[in-house]
């Protein structure tokens, strides 16, 4: 009699337990796809004003092109190479930054403003995505939540690969 | 730049009405997001509520406790635990703001009673957190619900990467730099004068390493001053200095707002021989702003504020010689002086609150998209949706 309600309390126990990491981990999964949308956003817009730099007298035409190619690439990149096309493009940026320093003119001077906000915007945003991934690759790695596919259908997240130095 | 008004709610752990870093930083980042036209709520322990402002609502009386080398005044329990949850429910916030979740305190309630956007604000730093290590399993899955973690300085950071295993955005504390500023030189303060403020009883602000140095520093500026500022009874500390150095010493007790800001703009430098147990240094900062060039102890959170020595000189931490030493270098070359205050003035710029509590705002924003408003944890959970629709039926 005693055994079986110790039993009874146990799988309890391990119920609660189960739904207390699948409820956790559906908390990771969202937190990873809602910090995935907001560094796709900020990347986007990224792209976004580097054309618009492209297109003003702060480029010289060599590296006009050179950064709408960039930009181009990094906006229509698969998954699997955006986190390259995206390093091409804050390359690209850089190398134009460097130079332009010299020769700001007022009007410009509100683009390259609006460029570093951006930049460090996705400083954050990249910073905030990586440990929700780093955290949920962790948690699914535990052996209860393998055991009872606690995880479902959802994709493992993948860690994005950004050069944080270039930007 | 503040695009769109948001309600939010502010933890802070520590008592209320016991003045300390944290409370500070929260009561100014509080009156800034409301002068921005945010809808802000700070819930905090509170000793006496008498002259409480209006965005701060109690959450009962604090107990105190030792920890980090230092007492403190927090709360928790069944009843606290109550309280926040209710002022999580009434309060329909679009995100929370804890600070310090990681130790017991209504700010850990919080983050374990709550479910929606929160962003954690991580300001201790400290090479030994058992207590943390020892229940980190524990707080794990509570941490983790933070869509964001700030640290105050690389030192915080550095422990929360060390005990909690997750990464921070560093941000720093905020000061009003422009107040700084503009600090009127007091001929009463000025010369070969050196300034000090803080609780210079406790041990760890490391007063009796000045004390020690004096002599050395005596012997090549006869005229030298130490202004000490800070509450509390100099009649102890003065007996431990010997009775020939003793007219170097004054002791101004606590000193206002005003009279601080003179007081940076004034004195040829300003010494923090801090030992340990900082984690940000914001008067610090405050000096910088005020013009002052500033001697500190290579303590990480300090050598960190003053870029590893560019906008003021560092000194090996508890060694009294090499402080002396740097003193009296830098009394002797008064350009080397200048451009150490200059530069330091230029890097205050950055811990402005302006600045701060711009990035602060843009971790809000990124933590809030594709979120819904903060509601309690326990009417998220499935079982508890499932018993409230057979209520409906």
């Amino acid at each position: 009699m005693r055994y079986w309600v110790l039993s009874v309390f146990l799988l309890l126990i391990s119920l609660w337990y189960l739904s207390f990491m699948a409820s956790r981990l559906d908390r990771l999964h969202h937190r990873v796809e809602t910090s995935w949308a907001n560094l796709d956003a900020l990347l986007q817009k990224r792209a976004a004003v580097a054309l618009e730099i492209a297109h003003s007298d702060i480029a010289d035409p060599a590296s006009s092109m050179l950064l709408t190619s960039a930009a181009y690439q990094a906006r229509d990149a698969q998954i699997q190479n955006r986190s390259q096309a995206e390093s091409g493009l804050s390359g690209a940026l850089g190398l134009l930054l460097e130079d332009a320093r010299h020769l700001e003119t007022a009007a410009d001077n509100a683009l390259l403003t609006e460029l570093s906000a951006l930049t460090d915007k996705i400083r954050v945003a990249i910073a905030m995505h990586t440990e929700a991934v780093s955290r949920t690759q962790m948690v699914r790695k535990k052996a209860i939540v393998r055991t009872f596919r606690l995880a479902g259908s959802a994709p493992l997240p993948v860690t994005y690969e950004f050069e944080a130095d270039v930007l | 730049m503040f695009m769109r008004s948001l309600k939010i709610g502010i933890v802070c752990p520590y008592s209320w009405d016991t003045p300390g870093g944290v409370g500070n930083h929260i009561r100014d980042l509080a009156e800034f997001l409301i002068s921005a036209g945010h809808d802000v709520s700070v819930l905090a322990p509170v000793n006496d509520e008498y002259q409480l402002p209006s965005y701060v609502v109690n959450a009962g009386k604090p107990i105190s406790i030792p920890y980090n080398g230092a007492v403190a005044r927090i709360l928790f329990g069944p009843v606290a635990f109550a309280r926040v949850r209710q002022w999580i429910s009434s309060g329909d916030f679009d995100l929370l703001h804890l600070h310090e979740p990681a130790i017991p305190s209504i700010a850990l309630l919080a983050c374990w009673a709550a479910d929606g956007p929160m962003v954690g604000t991580f300001h201790a730093a400290a090479k030994h957190q058992k207590i943390i290590f020892a229940i980190g399993p524990i707080l794990e899955p509570a941490i983790e619900k933070l869509s964001a973690r700030i640290a105050v300085s690389e030192a915080a950071r550095l422990t929360l990467t060390n005990h909690l295993d997750t990464d921070a955005v560093v941000i720093p504390n905020g000061i009003y730099a422009s107040h700084y500023a503009h600090g009127i030189a007091q001929t009463k303060w000025q010369g070969n004068t050196i300034g000090f403020i803080g609780r210079f009883e406790e041990p760890r602000k490391g007063l009796s390493l000045l004390i020690a140095a004096l002599p050395a520093i005596a012997a090549f500026a006869p005229d030298v001053k130490v202004f000490v500022a800070g509450p509390g009874d100099p009649s102890e500390i003065l007996k431990e200095i010997d009775p020939q150095f003793r007219h170097h010493f004054e002791f101004l007790g606590k000193i206002t707002e005003e009279e601080k800001k003179d007081f940076m703009s004034s004195v040829a430098l300003y010494v923090a021989p801090n030992t340990g147990g900082e984690s940000f240094g914001i008067i610090l900062a405050e000096a910088l702003a005020g013009g002052a060039c500033v001697v500190a102890s290579d303590i990480p959170a300090f050598a960190d504020l003053l870029g590893q020595g560019r906008y003021g000189a560092l000194f090996p931490s508890e060694n009294s010689t090499e402080l002396a030493k740097v003193i009296i270098e830098l009394l002797q070359d008064c350009d080397k002086r200048l451009k150490l205050a200059v530069a330091g003035k230029l890097r205050a710029q950055k811990f402005d609150w302006k600045v701060v509590a711009e990035q602060i705002y843009s971790v809000y924003e990124m933590s809030i998209v594709g979120s819904e408003k903060v509601k309690l944890a326990s009417d998220t959970r499935s079982w508890n949706r499932f018993l409230s629709k057979e209520d409906k039926q």
